[in-house]
């Protein structure tokens, strides 16, 4: 057998090196990366990349940082029982060195939703892709409408990202609201689903598109609540989870019906999957 | 860095795991190179009275002083891996829950029965918590290599919870049952490379049942066959009885 | 188009000389009725007239088990793309087989594409075997029209009594032809014998399940919440094996393999199969095809439906290797009948 070296096979990895690190909660942590020699990643908000750890796997995960912010870009990673990728990631600290491939799939056309009012709902883990999105529409907050977000989590102490939604609380030009599966004796803020903040929202339908981001029994009550708020099909989108282990949309993992959630997703409008049994 | 103390221990059991670790040949030089073994009856005679960054366990729980001891040195270990399938599944071993306890130590011990007091035969994570499991009569080396190569990296290592057959067909061995004999590979958890039927022998089970087998699917394939269900339960049973003890613990709560 | 004929005394020193210089791989009876493609040094050890082998020549294009990266982390993040490659000449593949290829060669040369298969791909010399009766029961091949042959080899060997007719399609088997110096040319009588032999193939081969091939995708998708696949379900020991002996499947698991020292290792490829059950697990723990029956009925729809949909092509070459290896008896014609006979 004759071993022949390649430089284009689609597994080559970027190492990068973790320049921060930030505990979120007890399961969450966020990284930030750099890759070497001054790359860029260059990715849309909502794709993602498969992260890499030599000797102990690949994972995909979501850029959790906007693209605006050039020089590095960041990750939020929740460790699981008994997952090998995660718990080996959190082990990392600064100066540690990852892999990386990608950026991969198609993320949320944030070109294409200039001009329109944006309606942003994320659920648990659903913030770290969104947040790419957020973050890039503040950053070009000019170029959209009405912004607002919806978010919901289990309880405060599971709350992702909480300085950073002390910020977008406060901004004017965002219209904020929060709930939480169960309160806390200090929680100030809604109790209740996610689905209870929608009809607060003044929807004008046809100039608005929704994204939806969340765990998947999230999607199926948000998107009805959107639906009957007289938001066209093609004007919602959602990020699907699915385990993409190769990225290149080979390896089967990640398959919905014909679709390759890698590469023809993770970012899909309402009316391509809502035929798709299972998708949602 | 310091090299990790690994210690090698045996309960009731006939030492083959010990022996395939003895043999693994060049592949023990390099494991040699990255561990300090401490303590290894079939290989070395010093003992170690300091605590093990891994204990190596072969052999199933059979009586008080084998309960004191695993617990003894479950609390002086930092991981502990069970090898073999009377470690890890209770093996043959397992047996002897078959009969009463009594007739079981009149009849091996005879008139000294009383000094000799025996306990149901039970895997070691019965008795203690188990970091790692290396299955199989004996275990399949390579996987003892990947084990042990995840217990020293501290990544969790999943068992295979696939079927033989998902290896065997792999590996392009003629079925069993189209050959006429009777082969546990259907219902017993993969991880071996189907190292048996390579070699021309049937799946025994050795390495327990997957935790979700379709026995109504199983039924139906024995019957294509002409297999009766008994058969392969009393097959099934040569290496898998502690697992009733499971069953028993759960029909309790 | 040139087409040569070897007369059948001369198989013997065909493969001969084609095995001083390469690894020449042909089905080998094993035993039981099962064959393998195995490696062979002369003709008396290949199975003219065989039974799909157990597991599909796809073995040779992406193995059980292949080495993607090399890694090295002592100095840094060093890694390796790497290929492991030989050449190869694969005699005596069957039609349906020489189709199963091609579907794979669609899917690795879809964007992004795979290198690892491709640079295999080109390694290997491909000589079919054409089919003149049926193989067995469980084959389903003039259903989906591959009982005829559509290109897919270097050259096809077609067997005519006591020769072969050697349909010469690429430049690479014409080589093999003058290198050999065995064959001789085609005459008009060999190719009368040849249409004979393709005239008697279509009273021979008919399609085994009543339906226009075409109306299966919409069959399928009719028949998406039939009970069927429940039923189906309940009979499946989730093996693996149906997709592990497919021609056409190509899932695949990727995972590292450190060295003892811990720093060096590779990452490899390994066979995967939709058919286990944490094929489609994400990491929080849920399944999206949890029941056997779904993830049975996601197989049929690879096969039958999705890949038609996506590349217009389909996935099931009629080999019948999952029906034949299936020990809960699950039998694909069958279940086409049963979609079928539901009606509406």
């Amino acid at each position: 057998m004759e071993k022949i070296h390649i430089n284009n096979s689609g597994y080559e990895i970027v190492p990068a090196k973790i320049v921060s690190t930030r505990k979120m909660t007890e399961q969450e942590k966020i990284f930030e990366l750099k890759l070497v020699h001054g790359l860029s990643l260059d990715h849309e908000p909502g794709q993602f990349v498969e992260v890499s750890i030599l000797g102990v796997g690949e994972a995909p995960i979501s850029v959790c940082s906007s693209p605006t912010k050039r020089d590095s870009f960041e990750i939020c990673v929740r460790a699981v029982k008994d997952g090998r990728f995660s718990n080996a990631m959190h082990n990392l600290d600064i100066g540690d060195e990852v892999g990386i491939r990608g950026p991969f799939g198609v993320g949320f056309p944030a070109a294409k939703l200039e001009g329109y009012d944006i309606i942003m709902v994320a659920g648990g883990l659903g913030i770290a892709p969104l947040r790419s999105l957020i973050n890039y529409i503040i950053d070009n907050r000019r170029e959209y409408g009405k912004v607002s977000l919806l978010l919901g989590c289990k309880d405060p102490q599971s709350m992702l990202f909480a300085d950073e939604i002390d910020l977008w609380q406060k901004r004017v030009d965002i219209n904020f609201s929060c709930t939480v599966d169960r309160g806390a004796p200090d929680w100030k803020g809604n109790v209740g689903l996610i689905t209870s903040l929608i009809p607060n929202v003044n929807i004008d339908p046809e100039r608005t598109y929704a994204v939806v981001v969340g765990p998947p029994v999230m999607y199926k009550f948000v998107i009805k609540e959107l639906l009957s708020k007289g938001i066209p099909e093609h004007q919602i989108l959602v990020s699907l989870e699915r385990h993409m282990k190769c990225g290149l949309g080979k390896c089967g993992h990640c398959q919905i019906h014909n679709i390759y959630c890698c590469q023809d997703g993770p970012v899909f409008s309402y009316n391509n999957i809502k035929e798709l049994k299972g998708a949602i | 860095m310091k090299k990790p103390k690994v210690a090698f221990f045996d309960f009731a059991c006939c030492e083959g795991c010990q022996l395939q670790v003895a043999n693994l040949g060049e592949d023990l030089l390099d494991i040699l190179d990255t561990i300090d073994v401490v303590e290894f009856r079939e290989v070395m005679t010093e003992k170690w009275d300091q605590g093990y960054d891994v204990a190596v366990i072969e052999g199933s729980i059979t009586n008080e002083h084998a309960i004191e001891k695993i617990k003894r040195i479950r609390e002086r270990s930092k991981i502990l891996i069970a090898y073999g399938s009377c470690a890890t599944i209770g093996g043959v071993n397992g047996m002897k829950n078959d009969f009463e306890l009594n007739e079981i130590e009149a009849h091996v011990y005879q008139e000294n029965a009383k000094h000799f007091k025996t306990v149901p035969t039970m895997a070691v994570s019965q008795v203690v918590k188990v970091d790692y499991f290396v299955n199989g009569c004996p275990i399949y080396p390579p996987e003892f290599i990947t084990v042990l190569k995840c217990a020293l990296a501290g990544l969790p290592y999943h068992v295979p919870d696939n079927v033989v057959c998902v290896e065997c067909k792999i590996n392009e061995n003629i079925c069993m049952y189209d050959k006429g004999v009777t082969c546990l590979g259907p219902v017993t958890k993969a991880g071996c490379n189907s190292w048996c039927i390579n070699n021309g022998n049937v799946c025994y089970g050795c390495r327990g049942m997957v935790s979700n087998p379709n026995e109504n699917s199983a039924k139906d394939v024995l019957s294509k066959y002409n297999i009766s269900l008994d058969l392969i339960k009393n097959k099934m049973n040569m290496y898998n009885k502690c697992r009733e003890l499971n069953k028993n613990e759960k029909d309790k709560s | 188009m040139k087409n040569a004929i070897l007369k059948k005394e001369k198989l013997d020193d065909f493969i001969k000389i084609m095995s001083k210089d390469e690894k020449v791989i042909a089905p080998v009876l094993k035993g039981n009725q099962s064959y393998t493609f195995t490696e062979v040094k002369s003709a008396d050890e290949i199975s003219l007239k065989y039974l799909p082998t157990i597991l599909p020549p796809k073995k040779y294009f992406m193995p059980q088990h292949e080495t993607l990266i090399e890694y090295d982390k002592r100095n840094g993040q060093k890694v390796h793309c790497v290929v492991e490659v030989e050449d190869l000449v694969i005699f005596g593949v069957h039609t349906c087989d020489l189709a199963g290829i091609q579907c794979l060669n669609m899917i690795f040369a879809d964007r992004p594409k795979d290198m690892n298969y491709l640079i295999r791909k080109n390694r290997i010399t491909l000589i079919g075997l054409e089919c003149n009766s049926y193989c067995d029961e469980f084959a389903s091949c003039a259903l989906m029209g591959n009982h005829i042959p559509k290109g897919g080899y270097d050259l096809l060997f077609t067997d005519l009594g006591n020769y072969f007719f050697v349909e010469i399609n690429t430049r690479k088997g014409e080589e093999l032809i003058e290198k050999t110096n065995l064959f001789e040319n085609a005459d008009s009588n060999h190719q009368e014998e040849l249409n004979k032999l393709r005239k008697l193939k279509e009273s021979i081969f008919k399609p085994e399940v009543d339906i226009d091939k075409n109306e299966i995708p919409s069959l399928f998708k009719k028949k998406f919440e039939s009970k069927i696949w429940e039923d189906i379900g309940e009979r499946c020991l989730s093996c693996g094996n149906c997709t592990n002996v497919c021609p056409t499947c190509y899932c695949f698991d990727v995972l590292d393999i450190p060295d003892l020292n811990l720093k060096t290792g590779k990452r490899v490829r390994v066979w995967d199969s939709c058919q286990n059950e944490p094929f489609a697990k994400i990491s929080g723990g849920e399944s999206f095809r949890e029941k056997r029956g779904d993830r049975k009925r996601h197989r049929f729809n690879r096969k039958f439906r999705y890949p038609v949909e996506r590349y217009g092509k389909f996935f099931c070459t009629g080999c019948g290797r999952c029906s034949r290896t299936c020990m809960a008896k699950i039998d694909l014609k069958e279940t086409i009948r049963d979609l079928i006979k539901e009606g509406n």
